[in-house]
């Protein structure tokens, strides 16, 4: 049975720790690259730090972790990508970037609309002692590809495997869990199959306070974000008719 | 001067009149400076890495993809007059026929040079030919521009093979002649690629539905931004002819097409331009009042960031569209030099307005809620890289008109014009 | 994907692209596999130098380029269009039946009436044995003198018309003569012999049509005219307006008098070189 697999994220616990963008670059090897500028980083994983403009007693802030939403219709970045180095995985509704078909051509980083992708400035390089940090189960990607959240696809492969050698046909969902969600201290973030009703992140998915970015779009992401706080579900859709002062981090 | 007094006068068609070597040289120099930094600055990105750019995450593109575009829009001249001599026998634009393909070569294997620099991995190039998308409008670019430069390079052959010394050896006169005969095929071929390319480099912005600035609806699989994109490329492309022609006509001081030409160029330039601006404006106003606001973006949100104002849209229709349209085909001011050259040249700045709208105006521009609008400097790399190709393309079309017959001319009847 | 290639399946769209691109594809590769195969064609049957030839007429200057009509003063002007082929070409008969108007008067040039001109400066004379000798006309031996090499074609060699008869060198300059007629060479001579080839031609030498491309009688006074005229503006000093109205006598051995001509061009013009 093919999974639909999404996150749903509750704006209201994220304390902005930071925590998930940590363990998302732990888990897939990002280089620490101390050249990169907030435009040029590797941050497959990006906690945003958004106020609601006003100042004093009324000021609010929220954080607002951004990845890539896994879009299902018509995903932009899957149509644009001259040598489908994107697909979508049909067993799983994840986005695949596969980085050693990738020619750096940055057309799917145009148009992707939440600008979830990184491209590879710099040949990665990590400091003495620092290799026996690395995750041997994920490939460093070369410099001049574009990379991206992948929902952390080589532990879907080693719970596949624990399953197989297990003799079992599914998985154990308790066995896939993705880095951020793992390192998550207020479980913000949580992680399941939206294709199944039963699960809490599909359920959540479906409450009144629940809401996607730029869903007029159209681009049915996976990530649901939920919040009680009306002025942080009006961040959802563009700016139109609101005012223009925002802070992020 | 008599050419035969020159060092490399073997090599000059007899009867030619041309600069002696030295000062031809001298000519060059400059812009093999220009070359030669530009090298180096493509090699430093190559050796080190686009980190070299200031493109970052959000401006995947930035300088490169906005003159790629705007030279392969303005080297449509080449596919269009060899579409309008061979396909459609108006004669009266042969003369300029030869120009135009070098041009067109130079524009387009400056283009794919440029772009080779741009990717972050140059030699997977080969895998959008193994692994193509059919969906993807870069496919298709990279597909027809690879074949179009082929088309080119052929067409650029004959015009090679007429030098002086080559045309001794009887292989390649023969082979020019057969060669030559097949040129309408190729010229065909040529405008069916030009077509398809110049429509996808459109199609490359209007099918970016996270980027409510650029989608256009269409029709069927290809939005408005195909159309306009082949509509204001052949539009540009004789305008473009008309300045370098001009151009070369100052540098040399001598007449080399019947000025008549001119004016012909031009008035097709203007009529087609007018037909992009009428086109332009009905897709503006229903991308303002239809498409963008049905996914969320409110037109004026687009033009609040100064200086990208509503006067950006009001230049690229009005002052570069429609008054150049008009200047082209009233009769009366196409017939003064001074005002055709200008009309020409507001054309094509109005074609690379548009360009650079579509890449950078759309790329700064904020889509998430809480994104501000961004600015973008390129490096001196990248300008320097660009400038390499300008520098190529001078050497390279100078190199053409010295030694082989880019002009065709009645021998004895060059008129030398005064002040040169 | 391309079929074969991991993952690919069929749909309309690839159907439409991979037939669109591999038939722009086949077409490119076509025109060029064609455009060689022809030459390779053109080069068998021996129709390359006259291809050349074509393509470097088209190169000659305009007024290099006279119908012999014009120049026996049958017409007024007319400009060959057929690359002096008279023997293919349509109006030959419809302008050779007008009277020829030409002034004959002695150029101090020896032409004789049993041999018939070249544009490119040879005369071809029939012998009685059926072959035919070929000669460079006294205006060109005027013009190179002796010259330093001559390099003469073999024997048994086939010429073409127009394509090279043979070779030769003076003062750094390299001249190639034309042949006049096409055929076999059957004996070489050289400037003592009074002939440099003797050719058996392709075509019938007793039909007057073989022959008829080649200048003969009026004809040839008219052309002289032009051609003397032109080498008096070609070879006097700059600056200095053309004098003795009625043409002078041609010095022999002019390449070694007046060197600092422009002899490049002088000798293109002659020859009929591009």
């Amino acid at each position: 049975m093919s999974a639909r697999y999404g996150m749903a994220i509750d704006l209201d616990r994220c304390t902005g720790c930071g925590a998930c963008m940590v363990a998302c670059a732990a888990e897939n090897n990002a280089p620490p690259l101390p050249q990169a500028t907030p435009r040029t980083g590797l941050t497959s994983m990006l906690v945003r730090q958004v106020s609601n403009g006003m100042e004093g007693a009324a000021r609010r802030e929220v954080f607002i972790p951004i990845m890539c939403m896994h879009c299902e219709h018509e995903t932009p970045c899957v149509s644009v990508c001259p040598q489908q180095a994107v697909e979508v995985d049909k067993a799983t509704g994840i986005v695949m970037q596969m980085p050693q078909r990738c020619l750096g051509c940055r057309y799917c980083m145009t148009a992707c609309p939440y600008h979830a992708r990184y491209f590879n400035w710099w040949d990665p390089a990590w400091p003495a002692g620092m290799e026996k940090s690395l995750n041997p189960g994920v490939a460093a990607r070369m410099r001049g590809v574009v990379e991206k959240c992948n929902m952390c696809h080589a532990r879907l492969h080693s719970a596949r495997a624990k399953a197989a050698a297990a003799g079992k046909r599914e998985i154990d969902p308790a066995d896939y869990i993705p880095a951020c969600v793992e390192a998550c201290p207020t479980e913000a973030i949580r992680f399941g199959n939206l294709a199944d009703e039963n699960d809490p992140v599909s359920r959540d998915a479906h409450s009144p306070d629940a809401f996607r970015m730029l869903a007029r779009l159209d681009t049915e992401p996976k990530l649901y974000y939920k919040s009680k706080e009306a002025w942080v579900r009006e961040l959802a859709e563009s700016k139109s008719g609101r005012g223009p002062e925002v802070k992020h981090g | 001067m008599a050419s035969t007094a020159m060092a490399d006068s073997r090599w000059i068609a007899r009867g030619a009149e041309r600069t002696p070597l030295p000062q031809f040289l001298l000519w060059l120099a400059p812009w093999a400076v220009i070359l030669a930094l530009g090298i180096y600055a493509a090699g430093l990105c190559l050796y080190y890495g686009l980190n070299q750019t200031n493109l970052d995450n959000r401006f995947a593109f930035g300088l490169w993809i906005f003159l790629d575009l705007g030279i392969i829009a303005l080297g449509a001249g080449a596919f269009f007059t060899g579409f309008l001599v061979y396909i459609l026998k108006r004669t009266e634009l042969q003369p300029i026929l030869n120009s135009a393909v070098v041009l067109g070569f130079i524009c387009y294997s400056g283009a794919v040079a440029v772009l080779m620099v741009d990717v972050g991995q140059p030699l997977r190039a080969w895998f959008t030919f193994w692994h193509p998308n059919a969906h993807s409008m870069l496919t298709e670019v990279t597909f027809c521009i690879s074949c179009y430069l082929l088309v080119l390079s052929l067409e650029y052959v004959p015009i090679l093979l007429r030098n002086r010394q080559l045309r001794k050896l009887p292989s390649f006169l023969v082979f020019e002649h057969q060669l030559h005969k097949l040129v309408p095929v190729l010229a065909g071929v040529g405008t069916l690629l030009s077509f398809f390319h110049q429509g996808s480099l459109g199609g490359l912005y209007g099918v970016l539905r996270g980027r409510p600035f650029a989608f256009r609806e269409g029709f069927l699989i290809w939005p408005s931004t195909f159309f306009l994109f082949i509509l204001s490329a052949i539009a540009s492309g004789p305008s473009f002819l008309i300045l370098v022609t001009a151009a070369v006509e100052k540098v040399t001081g001598r007449r080399l097409v019947p000025q008549e030409l001119f004016q012909r160029l031009g008035f097709i330039s203007g009529v087609l331009l007018a037909i992009y601006v009428a086109a332009k404006s009905i897709d503006t106003l229903i991308w303002l009042n239809v498409t963008s606001p049905s996914v969320g973006f409110a037109p004026w949100q687009y033009y609040n960031y100064k200086p990208f104002g509503l006067p950006i849209l009001f230049l690229e229709i009005v002052v570069f569209g429609l008054l150049p349209a008009f200047l082209l085909t009233y009769r009366r001011s196409a017939k003064r030099r001074g005002l055709l050259l200008s009309a020409a040249a507001l054309a094509c700045a109005g074609i690379l307005l548009n360009r650079f709208v579509l890449t950078v105006q759309t790329l700064a521009l904020p889509t998430l809620a809480f994104d501000d609008f961004l600015h973008y400097t390129p490096s001196w790399q990248e300008v320097a890289s660009f400038g390499g190709v300008i520098g190529y393309g001078v050497i390279v079309y100078s190199l053409s008109y010295r030694y082989l017959p880019l002009f065709a001319q009645s021998k004895g009847e060059n008129t030398h014009v005064s002040g040169s | 994907m391309f079929p074969g290639v991991d993952g690919f399946h069929w749909s309309f769209g690839h159907i439409l692209f991979l037939s669109l691109f591999f038939a722009v594809a086949l077409t490119i590769l076509t025109t060029v596999v064609s455009a060689v195969w022809r030459t390779i064609r053109d080069f068998h049957a021996n129709r390359a130098i006259e291809m050349c030839w074509k393509s470097d007429f088209a190169e000659l200057p305009e007024t290099e380029r006279r119908c012999r009509h014009e120049l026996a003063g049958r017409v007024i002007s007319r400009t060959c269009d057929n690359a002096f082929d008279c023997r293919q070409c349509s109006k030959y008969s419809q302008f050779a039946v007008l009277p020829a108007r030409g002034v004959v008067r002695d150029l101090g040039l020896d032409y004789s009436e049993d041999r018939f001109y070249h544009r490119g400066h040879t005369w071809v004379k029939p012998e009685e044995d059926g072959t035919f000798t070929i000669g460079p006309d006294e205006l060109a031996e005027h013009l190179i003198g002796s010259p330093d090499s001559i390099e003469m074609p073999e024997l048994g060699s086939e010429i073409e018309v127009n394509g090279t008869a043979w070779r030769m060198k003076k003062n750094g300059n390299e001249i190639r003569v034309r042949a006049p007629i096409e055929g076999t060479v059957v004996g070489i001579g050289g400037p003592k012999e009074g002939w440099y080839l003797k050719m058996r031609p392709r075509l019938n030498p007793n039909d007057p049509a073989t022959l008829r491309h080649l200048l003969r009688g009026a004809e040839v006074h008219g052309w002289l005219s032009r051609e003397l005229e032109r080498l008096q503006l070609q070879l006097r000093a700059p600056n200095t307006a053309p004098s003795l109205a009625d043409g002078g006598v041609l010095l022999p051995g002019l390449m070694d008098a007046v060197p600092e001509a422009d002899w490049g061009t002088v000798l293109a013009d002659t020859f009929l070189e591009t």
